[in-house]
């Protein structure tokens, strides 16, 4: 006789209905995971009352944790689905959607407001005008090591998730935020723009709104140092400050 | 000078909080503890630094300025504060969540027992008016009676413990939110010495009521009403 597992899923019909709770179970085959057993259940979307019930939806795309788009909550505790392995899982497995970003249906949500916020830390790096303006300064290596530490990130939402401050009805901009602004002002380039950056950091929803929990960086699927691009920007923000209150 | 937005004052409101929990609440907590302790050597040495703050020029200026004005708006903030954020400890039991939460605890428990605190002590004081060298006397009766219970005990013990904790935790988060600590490991160094900063403060207000619980002596003014010195 064949193991089979039991996998417990919060679902909802549409962004309106009231969500409900739908068990399946499933054989339990070697090496799956959390995305693999979604499968199983899209080709055979039958409850463990053996009622055949609407397939279960989900985001996923690259399957190798780097895309971000699958994280949702897991026994628990938010992570991507792609790289949650069955076998190690406490069973039976129950499967959330994030409740910090509004619901599209089952485990779909809409992470839209993460990259608002991004746009609104200008969290890129402005390109040339109409004439090229030559080549950037050379990078430290040490610089180049923590850059890529930061751009890591995948906008999974994971932090945001964890975050006591950030909730569906505030307007937090939250950590990954944080770190981006961070990220983009270390570059010699990205430098020039530096206080396009923390300007919106400095208003509701801005760097004062953290209060230091923490969970940011201990559930960081990349291990992205976030308290500490935190603090970096609490630094560049309160220079920011005494210099808009006493120096200009 | 351009006006400024709701939303920048927001964030200087929260600003403010942050400062005003270490200047000058935590300043005068460490004063307030350290000066109480006074009792700890002797009844005669705590009244002369009673006598020496009660005979202060302008005390009730620095007091509403420095001490009430500031406690009040932080308390505001904080309650502002705790209220946005929601807790989900239970769900994500690492230690800094903890401490977070408890950060937002205490800071409520602190403002209850500063009610019935300052209540007990500055409130009959002014009431009964007793100022300069009659003060001593009269909050020295107080707090002997107030150290005399177990219910007495009991409330300043939640409150010095809440109070010291609260500040031990916030000097670690105010050194976050203002970019004074970094790295990792200065972050996980500073909260162990901080949290030492903390004990050392609690022991001493702990030591204070003892000293009032196991011997509880009253005094006599130093000078009487209507002398001048
Ligand atoms: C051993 C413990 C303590 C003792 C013996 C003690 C004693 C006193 C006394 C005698 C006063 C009246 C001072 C006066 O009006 O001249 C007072 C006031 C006050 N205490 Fe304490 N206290 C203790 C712990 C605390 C703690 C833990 C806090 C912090 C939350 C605190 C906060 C205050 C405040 C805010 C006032 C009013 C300040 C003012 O005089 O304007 N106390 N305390
Ligand atoms: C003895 C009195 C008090 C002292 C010495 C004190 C001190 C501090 C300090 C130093 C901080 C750290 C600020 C930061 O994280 O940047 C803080 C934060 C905080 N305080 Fe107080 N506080 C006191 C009373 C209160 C009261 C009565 C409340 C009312 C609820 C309160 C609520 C808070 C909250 C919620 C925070 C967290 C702010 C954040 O993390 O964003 N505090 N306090």
């Amino acid at each position: 006789m064949s193991q089979t597992v039991l996998i417990k899923i919060r679902r909802k019909d549409n962004p309106n209905a009231a969500p409900y709770w739908e068990t399946f179970e499933l054989p339990e085959k070697p090496f799956a995971n959390v995305i693999s057993c979604l499968q199983d259940i899209q080709k055979n979307p039958v409850n463990i009352g053996g009622v055949r019930v609407k397939p279960v939806v989900w985001d996923c795309n690259c399957l190798e944790e780097v895309c971000g788009s699958c994280t949702m909550v897991i026994n628990g505790k938010v992570r991507q689905a792609c790289a949650a392995l069955i076998d190690p899982l406490e069973k039976p497995i129950t499967l959330e959607p994030m409740s910090k970003f509004p619901a599209v249906r089952d485990l779909q949500v809409d992470r839209a407001r993460m990259f608002k916020d991004l746009e609104q830390a200008h969290a890129w790096i402005d390109i040339d005008g109409t004439h090229d303006i030559g080549e950037g300064p050379a990078i430290d290596q040490e610089t180049r090591h923590k850059a890529y530490e930061l751009s890591q990130c995948m906008t999974c939402g994971c932090c945001l998730e964890s975050c006591p401050q950030y909730t569906l009805d505030n307007n937090f901009l939250g950590p990954a935020v944080f770190s981006q602004a961070r990220y983009f002002n270390m570059h010699p380039t990205g430098a020039m723009h530096k206080d396009k950056r923390l300007e919106p950091l400095m208003k509701e929803g801005g760097i004062a709104n953290c209060g230091n929990a923490q969970n940011c960086a201990a559930v960081c699927p990349k291990h992205i140092p976030l308290t500490e691009s935190i603090a970096e920007i609490g630094r560049q923000t309160t220079f920011h400050l005494i210099k808009k209150l006493f120096v200009e | 000078m351009k006006t400024l937005s709701k939303s920048e004052i927001q964030f200087l409101l929260l600003k403010l909080h942050s400062l005003t929990g270490i200047i000058p609440i935590g300043l005068f907590l460490v004063f307030h503890l350290g000066f109480n302790s006074l009792r700890t050597v002797g009844v005669q040495q705590y009244q002369f630094g009673i006598d020496l703050i009660n005979n202060m020029p302008y005390l009730l200026w620095i007091e509403v300025l420095c001490i009430h004005i500031p406690i009040l708006f932080h308390s505001f903030m904080g309650f502002y504060v705790a209220y946005q954020g929601k807790f989900n400890v239970f769900r994500y039991a690492y230690p800094r969540n903890w401490m977070y939460t408890l950060q937002r605890v205490t800071g409520g428990v602190v403002f209850l027992f500063l009610v019935y605190h300052i209540g007990t002590t500055l409130f009959p004081k002014m009431i009964e008016g007793k100022h300069l060298f009659e003060a001593s006397p009269f909050l020295i009766g107080i707090m002997n009676e107030q150290m005399s219970t177990w219910s007495g005990r009991l409330i300043y013990l939640v409150g010095i413990l809440s109070a010291t904790f609260h500040f031990a935790n916030g000097l670690w988060g105010f050194c976050i939110s203002w970019g004074l600590l970094i790295g990792k490991d200065a972050q996980r160094n500073a909260g162990i010495a901080f949290m030492f900063v903390g004990l050392v403060l609690a022991l001493w207000g702990v030591a204070t009521m003892a000293a009032f619980a196991l011997d509880p002596v009253s005094v006599e003014p130093v000078f009487s009403k209507g002398m001048s010195l």
